[in-house]
């Protein structure tokens, strides 16, 4: 299905080789396959700074970690790094880093996860980098503390349990949608962080892009995650303790699925298209916040793409507050809470002080956003 | 199925599904419950101080007169020993504003609360109807706007009231918060969380300057649905409006989101509010590049969340698609090596309008974000830098030498035709009455 802005070949030349014609419009600008395609590269090279080949030790190879979810962002990303790796190795005959791909396998836990068979053609096509596949239970068998098991219930029966089941049994005690979505996608990223220490990744390459960085900042903020934006979406040191970097962060996410279908060889193959559903209910018990989100941004970002753009440019004004390693983290999500202010209770609009009957909810270790996913914690 | 039970008497039989969090309470324990969470809201913020005389912000809509009965309640059951009043704004359009008003009197005796009622006219010399007659009514929002943000102030002075308190509810600092996150402006969105607002103290000696008037929201923590639930239980007598927003504007995509995030998770306003507050203490206070000269010269009173935007009628679908060009501009500029960003955006004819848009150029080659920033240590909030004043004319808090209504009333009166203004030009009257249909909402 070609999508929606690739326009029909017309007499307009493109507006910056003044040569082909146009294929797509790209922020008003008409460009043709090529320009459009290099317009994308520059984009996502252009925060790729820190990773040149001049600042790579010659007897020491700089490995990062590109997780793939074989999603319409991941998989460009792999494409532009491996055409990058490629340009810096026929220039310098080095390169400033060395990629390992990740895979995390869903299978079970997801609604419509990716085909883990992808990954051997994503290595056919990409034969240079080092590839490894986990599964999301594997996150219960790296972690260095009891942590996790901390947050499901009988954890002493759940610590010995075969892990699949482990993961069965914690996603099982969550009561709704929104919060399943939430406790798999922090477990993803908490894996994905051991899995970088592991291998002995310096940092992650993440693939989001404008758009899905400004849904995840407002679904965090509907989530009550608000105090974590200025660590969710910026390159740098994580509190996780390895760096992140968003190279995706100036692209579009209908750019990048115009990308994945004019590049040559094209991407299509390779990427794994979730059922998409033109409208969502609210009123289904299956609809997620973040859901709500994807939906509401793809709506935006038809119309108002710079907006989108805006959205991310403000989050990341938000100044992180100075955070020591003795501050408290939240037990799941990993954030440093300031303040230890951790549970939903104890702060203006918590009013369950004023009642007869407090709730003896005291979150155990959890921050706001956390606690609301996991309310039966601490009960 | 056998009925269930309150989930806390445990004795009646359950009515109401409460829509924070959907427990099952028969109707006197939510009345209570409701009644106990704004109580505590006060308390916890030590909102109110005994012997204070307090200005019930009162349009007759259901937020303003739950408040005013809750706080009538809440006054006589745990013995605030605060003064409470009620004051009005009629802006002076004819066959609109009347029923509400009206609704404002029956509950001024209900509650046993003295009432004023103060017009456009008697606060700047111009009802709303001559306005429009004079500037035609294109435009006449950008007047009402402006002299409503100073309306309850100058009403609060003359009734010699130091502090004023709003409807706001958790509904609308939710929508605030998710609206200025979509046009970036974080200096708003640090405010309007903040439950009370007050115009720095620092400003005025005169203790009847209505520069220095308190504002409070005790609702801010209440969901609209059981601010509905509560009025409809305790048969209040209030007027219902409605408030068309532009589905493309700003304010209206965020109500929309708002309601579909309740709907999906019920906890989501307050989860929203709380984001809200947290990223507050986020902002930097000043901003750097532009010395505070863009962004953050807007007087507390007037920056209130506005409960009901009045969008309607005045920037229908421009006001997005006007920021994304202005935005999209900027990028191209940006293209060209210069950091460009965007800070506030107002559309033109919008009511948050009192300052111009504020493109700030960075210094080039200033990356923000990532390891820098957290090698800093976190900076105590360092107190706003704004450039605030005091209208020569009227006192009021003002960037500009002559606050903004005041120049508008300059024009108005300069061109005010000798003979006065005739009114009721009964088709225009009407028409104006649905462009202005918001207005009504303003105080609540």
């Amino acid at each position: 299905m070609p999508s929606k802005h690739i326009e029909p070949p017309g007499e307009e030349p493109c507006r910056r080789c003044k040569e082909n014609t146009f294929i797509i419009v790209v922020r008003s600008e008409p460009l043709c396959r090529d320009c459009f395609i290099r317009y994308v590269h520059t984009k996502v090279i252009k925060r790729m700074e820190s990773f040149r080949v001049r600042n790579a030790d010659p007897n020491r190879q700089r490995k990062i970690l590109l997780p793939v979810s074989f999603g319409v962002s991941s998989i460009p990303l792999l494409n532009i790094m491996d055409h990058h790796l490629k340009t810096q190795k026929s220039k310098t005959g080095r390169t400033g880093f060395a990629l390992t791909i990740l895979f995390v396998d869903t299978l079970g836990v997801e609604k419509s996860p990716a085909n883990p068979n992808l990954l051997i053609q994503l290595e056919e096509r990409f034969p240079d980098h080092h590839y490894a596949k986990v599964h999301l239970e594997d996150v219960f068998r790296t972690e260095m503390d009891d942590s996790l098991l901390e947050l499901m219930p009988y954890a002493e029966v759940s610590k010995v349990l075969p892990l699949s089941e482990q993961l069965a049994v914690l996603i099982n005690s969550l009561t709704s949608a929104t919060a399943r979505a939430d406790v798999i996608s922090m477990l993803k990223t908490r894996l994905i962080v051991q899995q970088a220490q592991f291998l002995g990744c310096e940092g992650i390459l993440w693939g989001d892009s404008t758009t899905r960085l400004a849904e995840k900042s407002l679904t965090e903020t509907a989530k009550g995650r608000g105090f974590s934006l200025p660590w969710q979406i910026a390159d740098g040191e994580s509190p996780y303790g390895i760096t992140f970097n968003y190279p995706m962060k100036d692209v579009l996410k209908k750019e990048l699925v115009s990308y994945v279908e004019l590049v040559q060889p094209p991407l299509t193959s390779l990427v794994h298209r979730e059922p998409t559903n033109t409208q969502i209910s609210t009123g289904s018990k299956n609809t997620t916040i973040d859901d709500l989100m994807k939906h509401y941004f793809e709506s935006v970002e038809a119309n108002f793409p710079s907006i989108v753009s805006n959205v991310v440019r403000t989050i990341g004004k938000l100044e992180a507050p100075y955070s020591s390693s003795s501050d408290s983290h939240c037990k799941l999500c990993k954030m440093p809470v300031v303040g230890g202010q951790f549970g939903i209770h104890g702060w203006g609009g918590d009013q369950e002080d004023g009642l007869a009957a407090p709730v003896g909810n005291v979150g155990q270790g959890l921050c706001y956003g956390c606690s609301r996913s996991m309310p039966q914690v601490g009960r | 199925m056998p009925p269930s039970p309150c989930v806390l008497c445990k004795t009646n039989r359950a009515v109401i599904l409460r829509p924070k969090d959907h427990s099952k309470l028969c109707k006197p324990c939510f009345l209570s419950v409701f009644e106990t969470e704004i109580h505590h809201t006060i308390t916890s913020n030590h909102l109110f101080q005994r012997g204070e005389k307090i200005a019930i912000g009162a349009s007759g809509g259901k937020d303003s007169t739950v408040l005013a009965s809750v706080l009538k309640t809440l006054n006589g059951r745990y013995d605030y020993g605060v003064e409470l009043v009620l004051l009005s704004i009629d802006e002076g359009i004819k066959g609109y504003r009347d029923d509400s008003l009206e609704t404002v009197k029956r509950n001024a005796k209900q509650y046993d609360m003295p009432l004023t009622i103060l017009g456009y006219d008697e606060l700047y010399g111009w009802t709303m109807d001559q306005v429009v007659e004079q500037v035609g009514k294109k435009g006449n929002c950008t007047y009402c706007g402006v002299f409503r943000r100073q309306a309850l102030d100058r009403g609060a002075a003359r009734l010699g009231v130091r502090h004023v308190v709003t409807g706001h509810n958790a509904d609308d600092v939710a929508e605030t918060v998710l609206m200025n996150l979509l046009r970036g402006d974080l200096p708003r969105l640090s405010r309007t969380t903040s439950i009370v607002t007050s115009t720095p103290s620092a400003i005025s000696t005169d203790p009847n300057s209505h520069t220095n008037i308190k504002r409070s929201k005790p609702l801010k923590y209440a969901y609209e649905k059981e601010i509905v639930l509560y009025a409809h239980h305790k048969n209040l007598d209030y007027f219902s409006t409605e408030c068309i927003y532009s589905p493309e504007a700003f304010r209206g995509s965020a109500r929309a989101l708002i309601k579909n995030l309740e709907r999906v998770r019920p906890s989501a306003i307050l989860d929203v509010v709380r984001s809200g507050e947290d990223m507050a203490k986020l902002v930097l206070s000043s901003d750097e590049g532009c010395e505070g000269a863009c962004a953050s010269t807007i007087p507390a009173a007037e920056e209130e969340v506005d409960g009901c935007g009045s969008v309607n009628g005045r920037s229908v679908g421009g006001e997005m698609a006007s920021m994304e060009q202005r935005l999209a501009q900027n990028e191209v500029v940006a293209e060209q090596d210069l950091e460009v960003e965007m800070t506030i955006n107002h559309g033109s004819g919008q009511r948050h309008d009192e300052h111009d848009s504020g493109t700030t150029l960075r210094k080039p080659g200033k990356k923000r974000g990532g390891k820098e920033k957290r090698g800093q240590a976190f900076l105590p909030k360092k107190t706003q830098k704004q450039v605030m004043g005091q209208c020569k004319k009227c006192g009021y808090l003002s960037s500009q030498e002559i606050c903004k209504a005041c120049v508008l009333l300059e024009g108005l009166n300069k061109s005010r035709p000798k003979n006065g203004i005739e009114l009721g030009y009964e088709a225009d009257t009407h028409r104006i009455a649905n462009g202005v249909n918001d207005l009504q909402m303003q105080v609540d």
